[in-house]
């Protein structure tokens, strides 16, 4: 498992840090902060799909959407109760993922990518097709039941649900299942060879990729109360997912987190200068030049910075807001 | 009567789009997922010569080609030559690379759809089937530039070196061809002929900064259904899958008109990853 005890003391570090912003900041800031940590989840989920396996998704909204949808038509049409609904939404994003899952049996690389893209658009045109009485078509849904009120308790849940995941995560990926999906990444014969058993390894990683973007996505429209096709099945919005995990940094648990704050915090304070889509061409342009400088992420800069200040091991830590 | 004539007329505008992409993926191997922003590029570039500034139609069309080419190379040179080998990296820093042309195009345009006027007005009947001037061009265009491609792939020096560096990289610089040169004359190629797509593409539906995920798509099911880099693949697929949307449109609903092309990768791919028409050649 490799477990120091340091390790231990970051994530309290971390975890005290995050609990303890409310404190600090405006309602308005704690708003961003609830979108970061939603994206947070979304790039995590991502990123243990991704960018351990190697199987680059670019239909991650296609397993969100499963799981809002879900949640959101079980609560608002057939008046189940939120409880249910959640588990619900994440069993049916967990089959959503069996269903991006077979192809990528046969194919990889590039193709499994553009596998995943048609799964999204295909949704996106489904969605507004077929039963619009219960998905609401293209204007979606709004009035969904909410589980907080206040920006606070918004905050408080999100930044839970983030930190369980993130944890839960980092330990699984310490041990020896996670070091194998890894090594799927690195080279698949190789992982053949050793005699386990690759498509076992890659059903997990879809699974439990599967099982945190339901988590989320089924929590966020519970956040935000309303839905629409257009939000969730974009390619920006998968842009944003996979740009706050290649930036933040790839195969690492907390790259993610950071790429999704430091992008969620870009986007903010570029609005009083440009207030609409503009703001893409900026925040599009940064994470161009950082991808372009360092493939690695954020991560890897910091990690390179603090090691020439001290010369010493590289540091995960690092400032969240 | 009327789906047969739209169906060739639609599948043409389609073979157009799904060109450039083909010729990226044969010799470079890389997916360009940029490539529909070309589309945008070309649109918007021919709407600002030609109806704002209130240049001559063709020249705006060459212009938006040019620049279209411009923009090719330059990708070609700043994003993919650095990132070489690492087809991950070129397909997500393409993908952001499309974001953030089409918000640099809101950030200059603004965010709402224009209308670009048709490059050749008027409409026919045929058969009971109205035609525009437009879509047709669009179509005369399309079948002219295939054609002529098909032959310079075929019979010229630099095409055939492109099908050796499409083929086998490291054999084509054995025997003199310069992989580097031939790729950057292809992302230029491929830059003009989506440029060039994209003002047909335009007219023929509207100016939006949006409308590169479209024909991105369409390019690539084309491609993927197609088998990479075969022209006629390209040709008859383009036509499956304009006829499918006319099918879709006419017979069953409106909306669903993208849902059967979905379909047709997500289904080709698992079942078929070569393509229909798969050969690794030109």
């Amino acid at each position: 498992m490799n477990l120091r005890l340091t390790h231990f003391l970051m994530w309290l570090a971390f975890i005290a840090l995050m609990f303890a912003i409310p404190e600090f900041v405006s309602k308005g800031t704690l708003r961003t902060l609830i979108f970061a940590n939603f994206l947070a989840i979304f790039a995590i989920s991502w990123d243990v799909l991704s960018g351990r396996t190697g199987y680059i998704s670019f239909g991650h909204p296609f397993l969100i959407g499963i799981g809002a949808y879900t949640s959101a038509i079980l609560t608002k049409r057939f008046d189940v109760p939120i409880e249910l609904a959640i588990p619900a939404a994440v069993a049916m994003t967990m089959v959503g993922g069996v269903v991006v899952f077979l192809p990528a049996l046969r194919i990889k690389g590039s193709y499994f990518a553009l596998v995943t893209l048609a799964f999204m658009e295909l949704m996106y045109q489904l969605v507004q097709v077929i039963r619009p009485d219960l998905t609401g078509g293209t204007r979606g849904m709004s009035g969904v039941q909410t589980l907080t009120r206040g920006a606070v308790n918004g905050y408080y849940l999100s930044v839970s649900l983030m930190l369980a995941v993130a944890l839960s995560m980092w330990l699984l990926m310490r041990t020896q299942l996670g070091t194998a999906l890894s090594a799927v990444g690195m080279n698949e014969e190789s992982v053949r060879g050793s005699g386990l058993s690759v498509t076992k390894l890659k059903l997990f990683a879809f699974l439990t990729s599967a099982f945190v973007a339901g988590l989320g996505g089924a929590f966020y429209v519970h956040y935000l109360g309303s839905i629409a096709p257009r939000a969730l099945f974009d390619i920006n919005f998968l842009f944003t997912i996979i740009v706050a995990a290649l930036i933040g940094g790839a195969s690492t648990i907390i790259g993610p987190v950071i790429g999704a704050f430091f992008l969620t915090f870009l986007l903010e304070y570029l609005r009083p200068y440009l207030p609409g889509a503009e703001r893409y061409f900026i925040y599009g342009m940064i994470a161009l030049l950082l991808y372009m400088y360092e493939p690695k992420g954020l991560i890897a800069i910091f990690s390179k910075g603090w090691q020439r200040l001290r010369g010493g091991a590289g540091s995960e830590q690092s400032s969240a807001s | 009567m009327q789906i047969i004539i739209q169906g060739l007329l639609l599948s043409g505008l389609y073979a157009l789009i799904a060109m450039g992409f083909t010729l990226i993926f044969s010799v470079g191997r890389v997916l360009n997922l940029a490539y529909g922003a070309y589309l945008l590029i070309g649109g918007y570039v021919y709407f600002t010569i030609s109806q704002t500034l209130g240049v001559p139609k063709l020249i705006g069309l060459f212009i938006a080609a040019i620049v279209g080419c411009m923009v090719g190379l330059l990708k070609y040179r700043l994003l993919v030559k650095p990132l070489k080998g690492n087809h991950v990296a070129v397909e997500i820093s393409t993908l952001i690379l499309a974001v953030v042309l089409q918000a640099g195009v809101v950030f200059i345009y603004g965010d709402s759809s224009k209308i670009l006027l048709p490059i050749v007005a008027g409409v026919t009947q045929v058969a009971g089937a109205s035609v525009t001037y437009n879509l047709l061009a669009a179509t005369m265009a399309s079948w002219t530039i295939l054609i002529g491609l098909y032959f310079f792939v075929r019979k010229t020096h630099v095409g055939r070196a492109m099908q050796a560096v499409s083929m086998d990289t490291r054999g084509a610089s054995i025997s003199g061809v310069d992989p580097d040169k031939i790729n950057m004359f292809t992302w230029g190629l491929s830059g003009a002929l989506g440029a060039t797509a994209g003002v047909f593409f335009a007219s023929y539906t509207q100016l939006s900064p949006s409308m590169w995920v479209a024909p991105l798509i369409i390019s690539v099911a084309v491609v993927i259904v197609g088998g990479i880099g075969s022209i006629i693949g390209t040709l008859i697929v383009a036509h499956i899958v304009g006829f499918m949307e006319v099918l879709a449109v006419a017979v069953i609903a409106p909306e669903l008109r993208g849902v059967f092309t979905m379909l047709l990768i997500i289904g080709v791919l698992v079942v078929r990853p070569q393509g229909l028409f798969g050969r690794e050649e030109l």
